[in-house]
């Protein structure tokens, strides 16, 4: 059986909304942790989402207007 | 070539002629270029200060892209040339614009070319994909790019935009007209279509840029009068921040909607049928395994990197893979290069259909001005793919492309396939 030891290494991420230009790229790398608004397009974070840390940089990262930062989840 | 300026090493290969892209993309001449240390300066224009650094490593390609405050597409103009400030006026739309206004006009657009709005317009594209896959096979093959290249893209971003489908082959003829000028000599007279705009005031100083403002107007009017569930509509209703969208963006915006949502795709879709002509066994590797479509379309989209180039210019001195560049200079990234860099593909000029680590720039080099149509144009060339892959229609060369001068698209103005 496989033990699971990432669990303390997920982080949380927010996206500056002033920044976000609704590519998309984050809810296609990630559908399950942001969603674009069907209105205004603005990508936003899922209540509670997270990745594990190297992910979560790794989609910051491939966002092309730089609007995705990595925060510590609340409580780790 | 011309010399460089005083402490900028010359380029060691021509890449900007156009007559030179009739033969293809000058790959030798850019490894070259991305084999030399730094960056190299390339001569264009009249003066030496007229030239443009060239920017052709994949790392580089993207630290460009990821900095737009300092490698702005708002200064001198995003084609080699500059352009005078009130021909930059008139003529910006959202390629030659920085924050906050790249910003305000993309969101403008934006909901319509999401991930989950694209796949909306999947069953439409499927419907056009199996017409034109159907009467290509019937017919036998002929010129793909005539039957189904060009057609494809302009009748999904047609019926996106709410343009009347009819109307196609002309906004074709008008799309075409631009290519055109960004190559060595106007094939169309300065007063074609009616056209008393002085041309330089035009998009790529075309006047089918007048006939395209033209008829992007008879739709606002259209549209104003009687709106409609559609992106045309969505322009013209269009406030941001309280504001609309002034005549000029409106006219810059339709011209940009029109143009890139056909040229860059159809020159996707011409490259793809031809490579798969050429390599065979990638056809049937993805014809026994349908699940390497979705690796295909990006492989077909690095393969074929519609945009050549994007130029930003310095907006203040900086510093370029240990090159000092000055504020004003001409930074230009070859996405055609970055495609095809050792350092971030694995053998690089092989078409590769099972290629997953393709980081390719042919949508950009992952900066805020990423290709607006992207999941569109990704979800066309799939579509088009299952189609072909369903019916087991396999392609095969009857001779060369003719090819578009032009150091800007890679363009393709036809090419022979026959149906195997």
């Amino acid at each position: 059986m496989q033990v699971r030891t990432g669990g303390d290494d997920r982080v949380g991420l927010s996206v500056d909304e002033d920044r976000c230009i609704g590519i998309g790229q984050c809810e296609l790398l990630e559908p399950e942790v942001f969603q674009l608004g069907d209105e205004d397009a603005i990508s936003r974070v899922v209540d509670g989402a997270g990745l594990p840390r190297a992910r979560a940089l790794e989609v910051a990262d491939r966002c092309p207007s730089s609007a995705i930062s990595v925060a510590e989840l609340p409580g780790v | 070539m011309v010399e460089a300026m005083v402490d900028r090493p010359a380029s060691p290969a021509d890449i900007a002629n156009p007559a030179l892209y009739l033969d293809g993309i000058p790959h030798a001449g850019f490894t070259a270029i991305r084999e030399a240390e730094g960056l190299v300066w390339h001569s264009y224009g009249a003066t030496a200060a007229s030239g443009f650094w060239v920017v052709t490593r994949h790392a580089e390609v993207r630290e460009v892209s990821k900095d737009p405050e300092v490698f702005s597409s708002a200064i001198g103009h995003t084609n080699l040339w500059d352009l005078e400030a009130d021909a930059l006026e008139a003529r910006r739309s959202l390629i030659d614009s920085d924050a906050p206004d790249h910003t305000r006009l993309r969101r403008v657009v934006s909901r319509v070319f999401t991930p989950k709005a694209t796949r909306s317009w999947e069953d439409t594209t499927r419907r056009i994909a199996s017409e034109l896959v159907d009467g290509f096979v019937e017919r036998g093959g002929g010129d793909w790019v005539e039957q189904v290249a060009a057609p494809l893209p302009i009748r999904v971003i047609l019926a996106i935009l709410g343009v009347p489908e009819e109307d196609a082959d002309y906004l074709v003829e008008l799309t075409d007209h631009l290519v055109e000028g960004t190559g060595d000599r106007p094939s169309l007279p300065d007063d074609a279509y009616g056209n008393i705009t002085p041309v330089r005031l035009l998009p790529f100083n075309s006047p089918a840029s007048h006939a395209l403002f033209e008829y992007g107007e008879k739709m606002r009017g259209l549209r104003l009068a009687e709106p409609a569930d559609d992106l045309v509509t969505g322009l013209v209703q269009a406030e941001v921040d309280g504001e609309c969208l002034t005549s000029a963006e409106y006219k810059n915006f339709f011209q940009l909607l029109v143009f890139a949502g056909n040229e860059t795709t159809r020159t996707a879709i011409a490259h793809g049928g031809m490579a798969f002509a050429d390599h065979p066994e990638q056809w049937r590797a993805m014809v026994s395994d349908p699940g390497l479509v979705t690796t295909a379309v990006d492989e077909v989209i690095r393969w074929a990197t519609p945009v050549l180039h994007m130029r930003r210019t310095a907006s203040r001195d900086t510093e370029l893979a240990g090159t000092p560049i000055a504020a004003g200079d001409k930074v230009v990234m070859w996405y055609a290069a970055a495609n095809r860099d050792p350092d971030a593909f694995c053998d690089p000029f092989q078409f590769d259909v099972g290629r997953t680590e393709n980081p390719h720039f042919a949508f950009g080099g992952g900066g805020p001005h990423f290709c607006l149509g992207a999941f569109l144009a990704r979800m066309e060339i799939q579509v088009l793919l299952e189609e072909m892959v369903k019916r087991g229609v396999s392609l095969e060369r009857q001779g060369e492309p003719e090819r578009i001068a032009s150091n800007f698209v890679h363009g393709v103005a036809s090419v022979d396939l026959a149906v195997a």
